[in-house]
């Protein structure tokens, strides 16, 4: 027997397979594997295959694009969108269009060629998460993008390219749909009840216990009642914060923990699977949005996603977020 | 210089990244999953699905033994279920409902064959008629408001690990989100210039011919113009339709034509590549007609059929933003697929 469930916010139905729930095992993924490190742009001593850097947390005395850092970040070198030029919209017909103006960074987030996050120290995973700050203050003083995102890709089935460690962040001219229909429902649900959606979720999960995971004092990290994917997970602020790029140094701290457990625990449940991140942020357009809550969605790869999905924008979760918690709760770290 | 458009129906953008492109061939491709066991599709091996719904085929034969066209039955494994109760209900913020549903599968040949690309233009129409009789048969039930007709082709697509053809229909107790967005937006459309957006669509797109990969009889098939995924293709009827199910005889063999036509340049063209396919069609509308809602559906929709090469593997960045990157302008690909000779 299946459940169907909706998700308030943007009004997305799944379908959920309560009776006969998948096991991690049952999922044919992983381990990751790496490829050897040879030529990797991304490594120590490798520094001129890449475009010089845009900025890199680095020991003292090292020099821009050598060795000696920690964090670097470096322009896409096949950008999807190009920073230089201004935004030319125009019509075709009954076509809009526009050149494709925006920044495409890569983060690279460690020197080690084959670790992920979940291998890294916390201060390694706090120079990740502050290097996201850091970026997406500087972008936001450019008036030409309404939003930036920030994202990572790990393993090819999740649509990486690069073995090496990396995230990516990309500074968009317009708020892309999926994020403004986030805003609508947020938007709405504030208007009508002077309330905001995702703390009202989040007290509803406080109360019914069932889909979180790990908490610490500012952060939570839960299985949304309505995920897209089975073992989807999403890590939120418990203060009502609008912007990812306001997070404070005593936050980022406490940020990397509750990371780090989440990707550990998902890496040993499901055998270190090929995931998505993304950073859900309020859009930097200059409008005030009082309704929206900043946080962070985990989605592991583990089903191929079909023609059903693509042409309802429904989704099918062989594994009920109450079930998932479960053994991602059994792992021992 | 990459180049962001808008698709004008529902409003998502797509990046046409010209730089990233690789050449078709560059694709990861092919149908690389053996057959496990025996096919419990092919003629013969009745008695390995559940019993059959609905079939074409020949005069004195039985359901359930040899001597059908096309087969239709319900899925092994169905995402929903047809007995039951919807019992809507609420959980705190949260929507719930009974996984309620059709789950069918329609078996498009009696033969091992894998792409549909392969069968006759005949075959392909029977198939057609197969989705129609049973998209009549479902709108009559009062618990359903969609019907969608897809095809999973190739293991990346999410296709089966079984090589014969055969699409799958799903009816459902609500109308899906993506289904809703491209009504309203054809509706807004509709409301402000009293034309149907897809015709217009279709006049332009002739006019211009840049993305146009075959048009013959009353059907044209083109790239879109915002793709989400290289060779994206769409097939649209060029008389205003909202329902393919009033497709008559005839239209139903052009169909099954020009389906064959495309889908046999993109195995060539693209070499043999996972594809979906997807039904864009009107709701039930017995079933909208009395909520009083939709009501110039007839006039504002126009069904069509879009088809999806999995060429591509989307990743964080369509995941979060529902932007799509194109590494190949549609222009590009149409070029491209006009010139493979079928």
């Amino acid at each position: 027997m299946t459940e169907l469930r909706r998700d308030p916010i943007v009004g997305r139905w799944v379908i959920i397979n309560i009776t006969n729930p998948k096991k991690p095992g049952d999922f044919k993924v992983g381990p990751h594997h790496y490829d050897d490190a040879t030529n990797c742009p991304f490594c120590y001593g490798n520094e001129y295959m890449t475009p010089p850097e845009i900025q890199a947390f680095r020991h003292e005395k090292t020099m821009a694009n050598t060795p000696g850092w920690q964090v670097r970040v470096v322009p896409n070198k096949f950008p999807a969108l190009q920073i230089e030029g201004n935004l030319d919209r125009k019509g075709l017909g009954i076509f809009d269009m526009t050149n494709g103006i925006g920044a495409h960074e890569v983060i690279i987030e460690t020197p080690y060629h084959a670790k992920d996050i979940a291998d890294l120290e916390l201060p390694e995973i706090e120079q990740i998460l502050d290097m996201y700050c850091q970026r997406s203050r500087d972008l936001a003083k450019d008036k030409r993008f309404k939003y930036i995102m920030l994202f990572k890709n790990y393993g090819g089935a999740a649509g990486a390219t690069l073995d090496h460690n990396h995230s990516q962040l990309i500074a968009l001219p317009m708020i892309p749909k999926n994020v403004l229909e986030e805003l609508n429902g947020s938007g709405k649900y504030y208007e009508f009840r002077e309330r905001c959606i995702f703390c009202d979720l989040l007290s509803q999960e406080y109360e019914e216990k069932e889909r979180i995971l790990t908490q610490n004092n500012n952060f939570i990290a839960f299985c949304p009642f309505v995920p897209r994917f089975p073992f989807e997970m999403w890590i939120m602020p418990k203060a009502h914060k609008l912007f990812y790029s306001e997070t404070t140094q005593e936050e980022i701290s406490e940020l990397a923990k509750i990371l780090k457990e989440v990707l550990l625990r998902m890496k040993i449940a499901l055998n270190d699977p090929p995931y998505n991140f993304i950073i859900h942020t309020s859009p930097i357009d200059g409008e005030a949005r009082p309704g929206y809550h900043w946080h962070m969605e985990i989605m592991p790869r583990l089903s191929r996603v079909a023609g059903f999905e693509w042409g309802t924008g429904f989704y099918i979760v062989p594994t009920p977020p109450e079930v998932a918690i479960k053994y991602l709760r059994g792992v021992k770290i | 210089m990459p180049e962001l458009r808008k698709d004008p129906i529902i409003g998502r953008w797509v990046i046409i990244a010209v730089e990233r492109a690789r050449r078709p061939k560059g694709f990861k491709t092919a149908f690389s999953i053996q057959d496990e066991g025996e096919c419990p599709f092919c003629e013969g091996k009745e008695a390995h699905t559940p019993p059959e719904i609905f079939a074409i085929r020949k005069e004195g034969t039985k359901p359930n033994q040899p001597g059908w066209d096309t087969r239709v039955v319900p899925s092994k494994t169905p995402f929903l279920r047809v007995e039951g109760e919807l019992n809507r209900h609420g959980q705190g913020l949260y929507d719930v409902m009974g996984g309620i549903g059709a789950h069918e599968i329609i078996i498009e040949t009696p033969r091992h064959i894998a792409n549909i690309a392969d069968l006759d233009e005949a075959q392909i129409a029977k198939v057609i008629t197969c989705c129609i009789d049973r998209f009549v048969d479902l709108s009559h039930d009062e618990r359903f408001k969609y019907m969608l007709v897809f095809k999973n082709y190739g293991w990346d697509s999410g296709g089966g690990r079984v090589k014969h053809s055969r699409t799958q229909l799903i009816a459902t107790p609500v109308t899906p989100k993506r289904v809703k967005e491209e009504l309203l937006g054809a509706k807004k459309y509709y409301n402000y210039h009293e034309r149907c957006i897809f015709c217009d669509l279709i006049r332009q797109e002739i006019k211009s011919k840049d993305r146009i990969v075959f048009e013959a009889d009353d059907f044209v098939a083109m790239t879109a113009f915002a793709s989400r995924s290289p060779f994206e293709t769409w097939i649209l009827p060029k008389q205003h339709s909202c329902d393919f199910s009033s497709m008559s005889v005839e239209c139903r063999l052009h169909l099954g034509k020009m389906l064959k036509k495309v889908l046999t340049k993109i195995k060539i063209g693209l070499d043999d590549p996972p594809y979906n396919y997807i039904l864009h069609t009107a709701p039930f509308r017995k079933k909208i007609s009395k909520a009083g809602y939709w009501k110039t559906i007839e006039d504002d929709y126009h069904w069509h059929l879009e088809i999806m090469p999995r060429l591509t593997n989307p990743a964080g960045f369509e995941w979060g933003t529902g932007f799509y990157i194109c590494p190949i302008a549609p222009e590009g690909s149409a070029k491209y697929l006009r010139e493979v000779e079928v």
